[in-house]
């Protein structure tokens, strides 16, 4: 039957019984052992377990520091101290009153009861050191244990607070640092994290918070039966966090926000060719100091419920209608897909009819005859209206994915918004409704239901002032240029930065010159349903060989000519002239 | 061709060990209260590690259901190939993969980290399983053949480096080797050039590997570095006493004093808290485990199913023996699990699949018993 009996089942069971027993055997030896252990010298262990003296204490590095492009610092450590203590020697009543009546004498608010509430909130196990007061100086601090009375249960423990010296100028974009909370506790896998630690919450802090971060060391120390330390067992050192420089420049980001005041709206500017963001100003902004410093819930309840959000960055997570911006992208599909070319002509007799709908160019009286290059300095409605209905939607929108509007630019800032492309299918999405050539009529000037950040506006811009390439803004200066290639020629390019220039020189956006720089740029006047008319002006200087793209957005502005343009003319102009 | 399950419900019924079964599950509750308490004090929130071992533990219910309807011969059929892609995806592993505590031992497979030395182990029975049983190690030719083909995994794990592992390869290969009927001089030549090459392999470990044997030998050596853990272990599990601290009432764990207290440690939160009695239940149930598999190597009248039983007891005798002695400080710290205890994903999986497998052959005298009274 089997062909490969040479080895009898019978001598195998016989191996089976032999192997089985030494098994059995094996680990009645374990037996052996926890007898010898628990039993024999259990009461040894157990009165070394009560003994155990050793107590494990965390030490949190410094967080990598955060620098401006010329060396400012954005984000550094200051040293503070933490009263600490643990619960389980915090137990009786009068330990309460005795420990707040200290830290009263010496000019440090405590009362008994609120510290009972804290060490309440912050208890985990009776073993685990809670902060009875947080944020000494060192000063205080000696004062504190030179007092006889000084509690022996509490110990000082040295911690890093992070401040921003350039608070709200810079709150965007930093970000700020807390506590790790439960959930993203949770979520972590990688273990690095414990309760009680500090992590990066928006902003740079977050984007880099592997960099920042640095390596927990650790303490281990052997402590008397009051949890006094007596000796140091053991000592890691934490390692500080990596530092990184950004692109940004803190004066230019002063002056922008001297420039936008505290109105809503957002300001961004951006080298032209590698994409490293020099301006990133979201207006109105807050101080993140107090935020990484614990903050009451009545502030912090405050300062999201604030009608004009602060919080809110706008300039890669706020969208809103481009408005005439957006004409330089209708410009290049027209172009490009051989619908006009420079001799083309439109009559504007200041309306365009499309079947029993009447749209409005923003000169009720008209511009006459224009071409490409004077409908962009004009800003000329009509012209782009019949076009884009020449043109039709589907390429309109293919031009305006060309340039990465509906994506994300990919800075290296957590929260972007993609804006929204809004094409057909997004609008059967949303509304039901198939694709009107009035919805295209619309979209060649910005309106309708495109909507952008500054962020792209900067990025659409940029392309033209760099000979096409579409850069992936980055705020952290050794993070490597990126950007693809936008489809656009040479010639048709060298069009539309004509018309941009005139828009400057000539046309729209004359409010933008005047302030010692050439500037090529587009005025954008945007209607939105919420709220007064959004001024922008997006443009790049020096107009013949640019350096910088700058975007600016005022909500509920006003007109884009009288408003946006010399906000950028003036930024633009600090950047080249006065900063150089 | 269609797939077929092999054994009927009625089949499986009629052969289940349920001793085996019940003795797996009780383990497996056992190591979930233990996980459940070395979490307390890790995270704020204790429950992670039971929910994600309670949905391992789901899912290796259901790759057991389905071994047992398929049973084991089509396992051994293709064990073959299985055993290659193993090796195939060691070697990649060895190339890539995710660098663990200074160890490459993990695929990162979507949210999932899985180790292939888990799976290696069930892989490398089923096919020496196949392979001895057609060519019996006792010639030279045989036994060298053997050990030419599976030693390639051995070389592998210790590669990564995974020496845990290794030895457990190591264990499983000698013991299937012996019931398979390798001659006593062809054993004692293996142990004898095994001792020989002890001093080689020395040199190849690295320097945490050999401190952590050296601490071994005497934990205080170190006593705040590698030989904390020792004696931290040791201390939990003598602390134990007669009757244990309670569940949820051990202070080693929680104190942070025990490294790792939900995987490698897992044996020394349950003694402390459960004591010499909780301690004698555990080893007295593996020790169940063990004698039910090696009795459906006795029921069963293949060679194959015998080979594939005695293998998977070596492997478990061994992770148990290592992990529980490991616990008292009486065995080196290598990192292996307590089979069906520990928290870990492809441990508890892969263990559930053994198990299965051996349920099968326990199964198959049975279905033989059938089939002849038709």
């Amino acid at each position: 039957m089997r062909m490969y009996k040479a080895f009898d089942n019978f001598d195998v069971d016989r191996r089976l019984i032999y192997v089985r027993n030494i098994f059995i055997f094996s680990l009645s030896l374990l037996v052996v052992g926890l007898v010898y252990f628990q039993l024999v010298k259990g009461d040894e262990y157990v009165s070394l377990a009560s003994s155990n003296r050793l107590r494990m204490i965390r030490l949190l590095p410094p967080r990598g520091n955060v620098y401006d492009a010329s060396g400012v610092p954005l984000a550094v450590n200051v040293r503070t101290f933490d009263m600490k203590a643990y619960p389980m020697d915090l137990r009786e009543e009068e330990d309460f009153d005795e420990v707040a009546g200290v830290f009263a004498r010496h000019g440090i608010p405590m009362t008994a009861q609120g510290l009972k509430k804290s060490v309440e909130k912050q208890y985990v196990a009776p073993y685990r050191a809670i902060s009875a007061a947080i944020n000494l100086t060192l000063a205080q601090v000696s004062d504190l244990v030179m007092d006889p009375t000084f509690p022996k249960s509490l110990f000082p423990s040295p911690v890093w607070r992070r401040i921003y010296p350039g608070g709200p100028l810079v709150a965007h974009v930093m970000g700020y640092v807390g506590e790790i909370t439960r959930d993203e506790l949770e979520d972590q896998r990688d273990l690095h994290y414990q309760a009680g630690d500090i992590v990066g919450k928006s902003g740079i802090e977050s984007m880099y918070e592997e960099e920042l971060r640095g390596v927990v060391g650790d303490q281990v120390v052997e402590v008397d039966s009051r949890g006094r330390r007596l000796r140091d067992v053991n000592y890691n050192d934490p390692r500080k966090g990596g530092d990184i420089r950004l692109t940004l420049d803190l004066a230019a980001q002063r002056e922008a926000s001297r420039l936008m005041n505290g109105r809503r709206g957002a300001m961004v500017v951006m080298d032209v060719k590698d994409g490293g963001v020099v301006v990133f100003f979201s207006s109105p902004t807050y101080d993140p100091n107090p935020l990484t410093w614990g903050i009451s819930n009545k502030e912090w309840s405050a300062l999201i419920n604030d009608a004009d959000r602060p919080m809110m960055n706008r300039v890669s997570g706020g969208s809103y209608p481009p408005g005439s911006a957006f004409k330089v992208v209708t410009a290049a599909g027209i172009l490009m897909e051989g619908v006009a070319n420079t001799k083309s002509t439109v009559f504007c007799p200041g309306r365009f009819e499309l079947g029993p709908q009447t749209f409005r160019c923003w000169r009720r009286s008209g511009h006459g005859t224009e071409d490409i290059v004077g409908a962009l300095r004009d800003s000329c409605d009509v012209f782009f209206y019949q076009m884009s209905v020449r043109l039709g939607a589907d390429k309109l929108l293919e031009w305006s994915g060309e340039f990465g509007i509906g994506e994300r630019t990919g800075i290296d800032l957590p929260g972007e918004s993609r804006g929204n492309i809004a094409g057909r299918e997004w609008k059967r999405a949303r509304f039901k409704e198939s694709w009107y050539q009035g919805d295209t009529v619309n979209y060649s000037i910005g309106q309708g239901f495109l909507l952008m950040t500054p962020l792209q506006l900067a990025r659409v811009y940029a392309a033209f002032a760099n000979g096409g390439r579409l850069v992936v803004p980055r705020l952290n200066a050794d993070k490597k240029p990126e950007w693809r290639d936008v489809k656009v020629s040479n010639a048709n390019m060298d069009i539309i930065r004509r018309g941009i220039r005139d828009v400057v020189t000539r046309g729209t956006g004359r409010a933008a010159g005047g302030y010692g720089v050439e500037i090529a740029g587009k005025t954008g006047t945007a209607q939105n349903s919420r709220d007064d008319d959004h001024a922008w002006f997006v443009g790049y200087a020096p107009a013949d060989a640019p350096k910088y793209v700058a975007a600016v957005l005022v909500e509920g502005g006003g007109s884009g000519s009288s408003v946006g343009g010399p906000l950028v003319g003036q930024m633009l102009s600090y950047l080249l002239e006065y900063n150089k | 061709m269609p797939f077929e399950f092999n054994y009927s419900w009625g089949e499986i019924r009629g052969g289940l060990d349920r001793t085996m079964l019940v003795t797996v599950l009780v383990l497996f509750a056992l190591g979930l209260a233990s996980i459940y308490s070395a979490g307390i004090g890790v995270r704020t929130s204790t429950v992670v590690y039971v929910v994600k071992q309670l949905t391992w533990g789901a899912v290796s219910a259901v790759v057991y259901v389905f071994v047992l309807r398929a049973g084991y011969q089509d396992f051994v059929r293709y064990s073959y190939w299985m055993y290659g892609g193993t090796v195939a995806l060691l070697v990649v592993l060895s190339m890539s993969g995710t660098i663990s505590k200074g160890a490459v031992r993990w695929f990162q497979l979507g949210a999932l980290n899985f180790q292939p030395a888990e799976m290696g182990k069930v892989v490398l029975i089923l096919a020496m399983s196949r392979f001895c049983s057609r060519n019996t190690p006792n010639s030279l030719k045989n036994l060298f053949m053997a050990l030419a083909v599976f030693g390639v995994s051995v070389v592998l794990i210790l590669l990564q480096p995974d020496l845990g592992s290794s030895l457990v390869y190591v264990a499983v290969m000698f013991a299937m080797l012996a019931v398979a009927g390798a001659p006593g001089r062809y054993l004692g030549g293996m142990v004898l050039a095994g001792l020989a090459a002890a001093p080689f392999l020395w040199g190849t470990l690295r320097s945490y590997q050999k401190l952590r044997l050296v601490v071994f030998l005497d934990p205080y050596v170190d006593p705040q570095g590698a030989g904390y853990n020792v004696i931290q272990s040791r201390i939990a599990v003598g602390s134990g006493g007669l009757w244990g601290k309670g569940f949820l009432h051990g202070t080693q764990g929680r104190l942070h004093f025990l490294p790792e207290p939900h995987t490698d440690f897992i044996f020394s939160v349950f003694a402390e808290e459960f004591g010499f009695v909780g301690g004698v239940i555990v080893v007295a149930l593996f020790a169940c485990l063990l004698w039910r598999v090696v009795r459906a190597a006795f029921q069963t009248k293949d060679v194959r199913g015998k080979l594939f039983c005695i293998g998977v007891a070596a492997w478990l005798w061994f992770q148990v023996m290592e992990s529980i002695a490991m616990s008292m400080g009486l065995a080196p710290i290598t990192g292996l699990p307590l089979p069906l205890f520990s928290y870990g994903g492809s441990s508890l999986l892969m263990t559930a699949l053994a198990l299965a497998l051996v349920q099968s052959v326990a199964i198959s005298p049975v279905k033989d018993r059938f089939s002849t009274l038709t």
